[in-house]
């Protein structure tokens, strides 16, 4: 199983790795990204399994990230962990194609749930 | 200004800090801030533009954001350096998105938080509104948030940034 997350703030990828790391998904498979850019040049190049991407980001956003992953994969679950709640927004990126939506900020079990849904169970 | 923007930033704040550090905070003073800088040591400042024009700084002491840094990356600081600065300003984005959800009639957009360390700072607000400080009281030390909106403005998140500069 091969992460790709996409946030421009370390600390949340921290927290999302620490997480990650709880469910047995080792460090190594955890491949970071610090916007859409960098992270669609790493899905251009390596097989993922799971994408969690934040949608406020400079360089890309998560949301243009998002289209351009559809555009050439329709079946990779995405999970967008973002600030944007506004109903508007999460009917944006359900458009765009998003799997699953997490609102920040979230208690970890909440994180955890999201995760356990899309990663299979013995990674 | 439309005073009632404030409720949202202030319950914004508290949810914050108790979901993600597990944290409770208490709100101790509302006032409107005449002076520029900033009230704290450790200021993260992020605008909002939609219907209007706002901005949001959230400016902690060093003691509180170190323990906001240790809480979220459970690792123990004594300086600022750029993991306080990084976990301080992803506060301050949760805390604005988590206002501007409870706005969404204004259509609100966030600008990415810059943070500036220490008090001889000058931040001004888009439009020179005067904006309104709420002190709280944590466990840790005091912190504060001044929320500032121009409703006579609305326009892009580059003219917020040219309307809130940081001298």
């Amino acid at each position: 199983m091969r992460i790709l997350l996409v946030d421009d703030s370390g600390t949340m990828r921290a927290i999302q790795k620490r997480c990650l790391a709880k469910l047995g998904i080792v460090a190594e498979n955890v491949i970071e990204a610090e916007n859409g850019q960098v992270a669609f040049d790493k899905f251009s190049s390596e097989p993922f399994d799971l994408i969690m991407t934040d949608w406020n980001m400079p360089v890309m956003d998560g949301l243009t990230f998002l289209k351009k992953i559809r555009s050439v994969n329709t079946q990779i679950p995405v999970i967008m962990v973002t600030t944007e709640a506004e109903r508007t927004r999460v009917v944006t990126a359900i458009e765009a194609g998003v799997s699953d939506y997490l609102v920040k900020p979230f208690t970890t079990e909440a994180l955890n749930v999201k995760i356990e849904k899309w990663v299979p169970s013995g990674v | 200004m439309d005073v009632s923007f404030i409720n949202h930033f202030i319950e914004s704040t508290a949810n914050v800090f108790n979901t993600m550090l597990d944290c409770p905070v208490t709100r101790k003073s509302l006032a409107l801030k005449n002076k520029n800088e900033p009230t704290h040591e450790v200021s993260a400042i992020i605008g909002l533009s939609g219907k209007h024009v706002g901005s949001l700084v959230f400016s902690l002491s060093r003691p509180v954001a170190f323990k906001c840094a240790e809480r979220l990356l459970l690792v123990s600081y004594n300086e600022v350096n750029a993991e306080v600065v990084d976990a301080v300003g992803e506060l301050s984005n949760m805390i604005a998105g988590g206002a501007k959800a409870q706005m969404p009639d204004l259509n609100l957009s966030l600008g990415l938080p810059n943070v500036v360390v220490g008090k001889n700072q000058q931040i001004y607000f888009p439009g020179d509104v005067t904006p309104i400080s709420v002190g709280f009281q944590t466990p840790w030390g005091e912190m504060a948030i001044d929320v500032g909106f121009d409703t006579r403005l609305g326009g892009d998140l580059a003219s917020v940034s040219r309307k809130a500069a940081v001298c």
